[in-house]
């Protein structure tokens, strides 16, 4: 086969999957750069992998099949090296070009730039916002990230599968549990284990536990995002309650070192689970009733509507993923499709007026969190045991684990070689909105763009790793 | 509105919280230099009402310029140390600089040595190291506290400590 040829049928394979109603879900190249892997998640739930050799350096773009590619093939130009012809320009994501202006022409009479970051006017994460601006309207946002960039996928390289948890979980703080349990299904579909229905149970548990303090967390944002003290420090003071609980359950108020690959040492007797469940209740009826308070204050909710519209068909095209592609009327959540977890009978949910704006973003947050408590309670009815994985299936090179982080599908991948990692690549929920979040701002006046942002309330150290 | 309002204030009068009353302020511009993110929510929490530290004179200022201290989380990317750098040779003396969280004390730091400078000591003269991972809002809020007591943080009079700006 000629290189024109293999190349065109990578992009057919491809390109046919996606026409089938598969996902493109991450892309990225080996170490060193000899091939470039594109994940495509079906809708039942299976992942493949289309692998494409490179051609002294260069593969075919799919940005044109599958927009949003277009992060993880700057980030493997970045930090690989590799070159994807009809990606032009193909603009450096990683490391910094000192003259934006040279890639995003914005022209025109009255036209300028903004620049905010890397350092914020807060408790806030590091990156860089460049805002391309007629009086306050945004006619174009480049989210410049990646000045957290530790070099965590290439560190990992070499180190055993279990000392590579620690790459992952301290990719970030806010998806530790998520980021650990994409990496631990990613090991054990490549070692041939398979979860117990109780370790399934135990990662489930701390899984909606994850996204119960983080939900508060971001309400309690969002209201932050226009200024408005009661919400912000009422749900706070939730976020602080769903912490000590944490901390409670597993020693880390964060939920730190809960996941292992290969199994769990959680121990909760029953008078502990009874203890969570009664705090967990009375966490769920502060919230309604604070939730109550927010949804009934007019002056609040008039702020929120028709800001940062995202449409369902943006959404789908661009990659969005988590609260913010659901609250667009995107029902999707990998969730629905885990048979390692205990998710049975879980549907996704998606808000009565999916607008895609702040509003519903809002909204899906609060339908999550009542769906959340209802999982953790049907989970915890029983004392929770150390336990392990089983071998069942036949070891493979490569493990893909995939898992719905508070902010929305984060896949991992681990290539090893026996027990050592040769590849590690993580792609969080985080990295596939953050697109998303530059396109929501556009057309928006810039005064509303912390309110938007914080309508997605994104991470940056697990997008710069 | 009110019903969270007075929510609020029963909240505040089950809580603990230390006297207030010192009356002197300590001026806080964080900056994160390459964390994971926990640094900044556990510091997040400092301003719910179960800390409430502005009550205590202490407060998150938007701008070095007006910062009595220099509060970094994580571990220093090269990409951010020329930013830290910025935001240090802008503050006010005396100033001081508060090391937050292991990363920052370069405890078991993860990543790759050509994406990483070090520890924030090692381009900064530290004047107070917050272990942890992440350290939790009560020990930070206790070592701010010390911090706020500790003499020479409010004495503009007392010769200017002369560091290098490296």
């Amino acid at each position: 086969m000629t290189t024109s040829d293999a190349f065109t049928s990578h992009r057919e394979r491809v390109g046919a999957a996606l026409a089938d109603g598969a996902r493109f879900a991450g892309l990225h190249a080996t170490s060193g750069g000899a091939l470039v892997r594109t994940l495509l998640a079906d809708q039942d739930g299976t992942t493949r992998l289309e692998t494409v050799a490179a051609q002294k350096g260069v593969v075919p773009s799919i940005i044109d099949l599958a927009p949003a590619a277009g992060w993880d093939e700057r980030e493997a130009h970045d930090l690989q090296g590799i070159r994807f012809a009809g990606h032009e320009p193909l603009r450096p994501l990683v490391n910094h070009d000192p003259a934006l202006e040279r890639w995003v022409p914005v022209r025109g009479e009255d036209v300028y730039q903004l620049a905010v970051g890397p350092i914020h006017a807060g408790i806030i994460e590091s990156g860089h916002f460049r805002f391309h601006l007629v009086g306050d309207r945004i006619l174009h946002l480049d989210a410049q990230l990646f000045y957290k960039h530790r070099g965590l996928e290439r560190a990992a390289e070499g180190k055993t599968l279990d000392e590579g948890l620690a790459y992952v979980s301290r990719a970030c703080a806010a998806c530790n549990v998520a980021n650990g349990v994409a990496y631990a299904s990613a090991c054990e579909q490549a070692l041939g284990l398979v979860p117990t229905a109780e370790l399934g149970r135990v990662r489930t548990i701390l899984l909606e536990l994850e996204r119960t303090w983080s939900h508060l967390n971001d309400i309690a944002a969002i209201c932050a995002g226009v200024s408005l003290a009661a919400g912000n420090n009422s749900f706070a003071a939730l976020t602080e309650r769903a912490r000590r609980l944490n901390a409670v359950v597993s020693g880390h108020r964060l939920l730190f070192d809960t996941v292992r690959v290969g199994g769990s040492e959680l121990a909760l007797e029953q008078e502990q689970i009874v203890a969570a469940r009664e705090e967990l209740a009375s966490i769920n009826a502060a919230a309604r009733r604070g939730w109550r308070e927010l949804l009934f204050n007019s002056s609040f909710q008039d702020r929120l509507s028709d800001i940062g519209v995202v449409t369902a068909t943006h959404a789908e095209r661009l990659g969005g993923v988590g609260p913010g592609a659901r609250a667009a009327g995107v029902r999707q959540d990998v969730r629905a499709t885990s048979p390692r977890l205990s998710y049975g009978g879980f549907s996704a949910v998606v808000p009565e007026r999916a607008a895609g704006d702040v509003q519903a973003r809002f909204e899906q947050r609060a339908l999550e969190l009542w769906q959340t408590f209802g999982i953790l309670d049907e989970l915890l009815d029983r004392p929770i045991r150390p336990d392990s994985a089983e071998p069942s299936e036949e070891e493979q090179p490569i493990g893909v684990g995939r898992v719905e982080s508070p902010r929305g599908a984060t896949s991992c991948i681990v290539e090893r070689r026996g027990d050592r990692i040769e590849r590690l690549r993580l792609r969080t929920g985080s990295y596939a909105n953050w697109p998303v979040v530059a396109y929501a701002a556009t057309n928006n006046l810039l005064p509303d763009f912390p309110l938007i942002n914080k309508s997605f309330e994104l991470c940056y150290a697990c997008v710069d790793r | 509105m009110l019903t969270l309002l007075r929510d609020l204030r029963r909240l505040r009068r089950t809580i603990d919280l230390p006297q207030p009353g010192r009356g002197r302020s300590l001026a806080i511009r964080h900056i994160d230099a390459g964390s994971c993110n926990g640094c900044e929510h556990e510091l997040t929490q400092l301003a719910s009402p179960y800390y409430d530290l502005q009550r205590f004179g202490l407060g998150i200022v938007a701008s070095p310029r007006h910062a009595d201290v220099l509060l970094v989380t994580g571990a220093v990317t090269t990409r951010m140390r020329e930013p830290l750098m910025i935001a240090y040779a802008a503050m006010p003396e005396p100033r001081r600089v508060v090391a937050l969280g292991d990363c920052a004390l370069g405890c078991n730091l993860l990543g790759s040595t050509d994406d990483l400078v070090g520890p924030v000591e090692a381009i900064l003269p530290v004047d107070l190291r917050i272990p942890g991972c992440p350290p939790t809002p009560a020990t930070i809020a206790e070592a701010l506290l010390e911090l706020i007591d500790s003499p020479s943080s409010h004495a503009p009079e007392s010769p200017v400590v002369s560091r290098s700006e490296s």
